[in-house]
């Protein structure tokens, strides 16, 4: 009975011991070294690192603060030695890695190591240009910055060279940069002639791609403008075209298309007239209607803020000095024309006719119709019209007529 | 015949459900319909207004702005700032739920997975790591001339954390590194493109000039180089008690109450800021109104202050830390040349949360938060009110005096605080004592505001006889006790209604007598 009673007891001592045993030798502050005195390593090639102690249980945790990460390591106390595999992900980035040492909650040493890039593996390079596009001149540049890497994507380390070209026409350029702060760049500044400009890096044996940025003209200088027409008549019918000479930038450069150009008219009695057109080839065409009665234009080109042009003058002569008119149906029908043009031809449809009737000189109403064949008709309805007597004028083509006063009869 | 018979109910019923069933059918289409709707509005493409709240706010610096290539303008400063700011976010966040949330916003996509690795591996070996960085130092190297990418050195980046395995703690580490930053402007985000590690640069020695009136030198505080006995009082405004600073504010009768603390010989207060009452990290431009003037009026009458911040605030986790110190930031640095702050307690009886809250989470935070301070208003003394002598030991060496509260029997006034003048080497003040003058059911009838008189009269014995500094809990009784305090039971909360000297009526109690000495 005794003896059952001790083997019931004895293993829970044995276990107590040990217990008490371990958490004594836990306990005491165990010294550790580090073995390892290599403090930089290449990227992507194995790193351990190696701790002696005296003690043959103890077994810290290894903590790491890496550029992209946190962790912590476990090993086993092999004879009082401790190796600390660093894992793959963290071996590939560079940067400084603190490394921690903790027993029992207690830091017990700490210090770091270095990762650098490998430069054995094939660089990559990563280019940014920018801005795309740029105008003519020497103050305007594109930025090229190139990110060499090692292929964990790593930057190289500070003062890898890179070479920068560019190429514009017949020109092509070779620049030296180092590295700084992950990258080299340069400013490769623009030309005076528009065009495409070819860029490129290389660092080590990898070239870059390719990268085009357009060279614009720059805004247009002043300019000319001339007009052309079929014929020096107002005929309300015919069109105007106005024409800018080739607009140029201060390098001579064309425009690009599509520049848009106001033509700004003024009309003899200062009326404001506008159209527009966009440049082709620097040239932008506007087109005008011809007025229906004798006027001056003067005409003057804008490139909005930019540029303009010199104002040119357009004369415009009368269609006609005089027309015909005639009174039927007891004075209630006004017949106008046949209105006859330069070559005493019909004038085109359309054109306006203005009757003004008038009561004792004074104005009562006014009535436009457009010619058909030449010719406008008026009719006053004797509901509307009940006074005795009416006088008219009559004006078309930029001519007036005055008629004699008409009687009328009244019910 | 009968109207009403089978037929007809039924025809009715027919109709009646027929009906229902359309109406049905109908509110079903119209919310499919509804549904098919709704969506992300186009716009959101743009990630033209992230809406953000203030979840993470170290201190940050730009050391300088000059770089080789283009100028940095103010507005995308910030928005740089802040995306950058939001990177380290949402890295801490992953690190701590092994979560990758977020990442694909601020890091670009070679870039991010590096950080998936790490998400995947800590998962694996059920590691979580608690991080919060406390200082940010960039210093702008390049921006490039079409403002797509920028690189800054982020020097001396300090980062506090907390490391876990298996749910266990394993350590908490600070480090201190510089990083290289690379960040590319990607469809409205300023994301990470490279980041680099690296050894941390020469920390520049402080060079402030400190201004102070308060000063100390072994156990004794200083006034204007004068020796300085505190004997002060904790101090509310009778109608606003926990809540000096709330609607009822009122400079007259603050003015009143200075005057009576005045006559009695006392020459220091003890005053609370409520984290929330101020507004966390974003302080309310009121609040600091209405302190502003509570000092002058201090001030004016002679009074040193001893403000005591962080009341009512209980979370100590890392998350919160960079906006508890913003909050502190912007009060301290406010105030650090104003005469009457004799000292700013850190916080109110913090052992307190040792229990709920971890000693070690607890005894941190206050520890980053001295360095806070102090960074901020140098000319300031800095305590923490510890409940207990016992516990008052805490972080002694970081303190420019230590205050403690004093709620046990008498007898051992003398002991406790001699044991910590002499262990601590630093001036001690007996920040709170006190006994409720109340008698009732709750208490077994014990109290009375004769007994309380002669408490009082025995402590100023005391303190007169070792020239001790002291701070009475409190000037008023006060008619209502918020639960947060003392408790929702009457026996907790009665009690803590009777402490003061002068009744809630206005009338001076027996122990107005031994106010001071």
């Amino acid at each position: 009975m005794i003896k059952k009673a001790l083997y019931s007891v004895l293993p829970v001592l044995f276990l107590f011991l040990f217990v008490f045993a371990a958490s004594k030798i836990d306990d005491e502050r165990t010294s550790f070294r580090l073995q390892t005195t290599q403090d930089s390593f290449v990227a992507g090639k194995p790193i351990a690192l190696t701790f002696s102690t005296p003690s043959l249980s103890a077994n810290p945790q290894l903590f790491l603060i890496h550029t992209y990460g946190k962790t912590v390591l476990n090993t086993e106390n092999n004879n009082g030695k401790l190796v600390y595999k660093i894992p793959a992900i963290y071996r590939s980035k560079t940067g400084v890695v603190s490394w921690y040492l903790i027993q029992n909650q207690e830091k017990i040493m700490s210090g770091n190591f270095k990762i650098v890039p490998n430069d054995a593996t094939p660089t990559i390079l990563e280019n940014y240009l920018g801005p795309p596009s740029l105008l003519t001149g020497t103050e305007h540049f594109t930025m090229m910055v190139a990110i060499p890497t090692d292929s964990y994507d790593n930057p190289k380390q500070d003062n890898t060279t890179v070479v920068i070209k560019d190429q514009f026409l017949e020109d092509i350029t070779t620049t030296e940069r180092k590295t700084d702060y992950f990258i080299a760049w340069k400013n490769i500044y623009s030309r005076t002639k528009s065009g495409k400009m070819l860029i490129s890096t290389a660092c080590n044996a990898t070239d870059s791609k390719e990268f085009e940025t357009e060279i614009q003209p720059s805004p247009g200088e002043d300019f000319k403008i001339s007009f052309s027409r079929p014929h020096k008549f107002a005929d309300g019918n015919q069109i105007t075209t106005l024409e800018t000479s080739t607009i140029l930038d201060k390098y001579g450069n064309i425009v690009g298309d599509g520049t848009l150009v106001t033509f700004q008219v003024t009309t003899q009695n200062n009326i404001l007239l506008k159209t527009y057109a966009a440049t082709i080839n620097g040239i932008a065409i506007g087109q005008l209607l011809h007025p229906d009665h004798k006027d001056t234009y003067t005409v003057k080109g804008y490139v909005t803020g930019i540029a303009e042009s010199k104002p040119v003058r357009i004369d415009y002569n009368p269609l006609i000095d005089h027309f015909t008119y005639k009174f039927t149906e007891k004075n209630r029908q006004i017949t106008v024309g046949p209105l006859r043009s330069f070559m005493k031809q019909i004038v085109p449809d359309g054109i306006k006719v203005e009757l003004k009737i008038l009561y004792k000189k004074e104005l009562i109403e006014t009535k436009i119709i457009e010619t058909q064949k030449g010719i406008a008709t008026f009719y006053l309805l004797p509901p509307f019209y009940k006074k005795s007597e009416y006088q008219f004028e009559i004006t078309t083509l930029g001519v007036t007529q005055k008629t004699e006063i008409k009687k009328y009869e009244t019910n | 015949m009968k109207l009403i018979n089978n037929r007809n109910i039924f025809k009715a019923a027919f109709i009646l459900s027929f009906i229902v069933i359309s109406v049905f059918t109908m509110l079903g289409l119209a919310r499919i319909l509804d549904y098919l709707n709704t969506g992300a509005d186009r716009t959101s493409m743009l990630h033209l207004e992230t809406e953000s709240e203030d979840v993470y706010l170290p201190h940050v610096n730009w050391t300088s702005l000059e770089n080789p290539a283009r100028e940095m303008e103010k507005n995308t400063l910030g928005k740089l700032e802040r995306d950058y700011l939001f990177s380290w976010y949402v890295k801490n966040t992953a690190l701590k739920t092994n979560n990758s949330e977020g990442i694909d916003d601020y890091y670009t996509a070679n870039t991010r997975l590096n950080l998936y690795r790490t998400i995947k591996y800590n998962r694996e070996h059920q590691i979580t790591i608690e991080n919060t960085t406390i200082k940010h130092s960039p210093d702008l190297e390049f921006y490039s001339e079409d403002g797509q990418l920028v690189v800054f050195t982020d020097k001396n980046v300090i980062e506090y954390q907390k490391v876990y395995q298996n749910k266990e703690l394993i350590t908490t580490v600070q480090d201190t590194a510089t990083y290289k930053v690379m960040m590319l402007l990607e469809d409205g985000f300023w994301r990470v493109r490279h980041f680099l590690k690296m050894q941390p640069e020469v920390f520049v020695a402080d060079t402030t000039k400190t201004n102070q009136i308060y000063t100390v030198k072994g156990n004794q505080i200083f006034q204007n180089k004068v020796p300085y006995t505190i004997k002060g009082i904790n101090y509310y405004p009778k109608n606003s008690a926990w809540d000096t600073f709330g609607e009822l504010f009122n400079k007259d009768t603050i003015a009143a109450d200075f005057e009576i603390i005045k006559k009695a010989k006392l020459n220091t207060i003890r005053i609370f800021i409520q984290y929330g009452d101020f507004g966390k990290a974003k302080i309310i431009p009121e609040k600091m109104k209405k302190l502003k003037t509570f000092l002058d009026l201090a001030e004016a009458k002679d009074l040193a202050v001893v403000v005591t911040l962080f009341d009512f605030y209980s979370d100590y986790s890392l998350d919160n830390w960079t906006l508890t110190h913003r909050h502190a930031e912007q009060i301290v640095s406010t105030f650090k040349d104003h005469k009457a702050i004799l000292a700013w307690d850190m916080k109110n009886e913090p052992n307190l949360d040792f229990e709920n809250r971890g000693k070690e989470n607890v005894l941190s935070w206050l520890d980053h938060m001295e360095t806070v301070i102090k960074e901020n208003d140098p000319n300031h003394l800095v305590t923490i009110g510890w409940s207990n002598s016992v516990e008052a030991t805490n972080l002694a060496y970081k303190m420019d005096f230590i205050s403690y509260h004093f709620y046990n029997d008498i007898i051992h006034l003398e002991y406790e605080t001699n044991q910590l003048l002499k262990s601590t080497k630093k001036p001690v003040v007996i920040q709170e004592f006190g006994v409720p003058s109340y008698g009732g059911m709750w208490n077994f009838w014990e109290g009375s505001i004769e007994k309380q008189a002669t408490y009082h009269q025995k402590m100023q014995a005391y303190f007169k006889k070792n020239n001790y500094s002291f701070m009475s809990w409190t000037l008023y009784d006060f008619p209502h006790v918020p639960d947060q305090v003392a408790g929702k039971w009457p026996w907790q909360k009665n009690r803590q209604t009777k402490f003061g000297f002068i009744d809630d009526k206005g009338v001076n109690k027996p122990a107005f007598k031994y106010i001071s000495n």
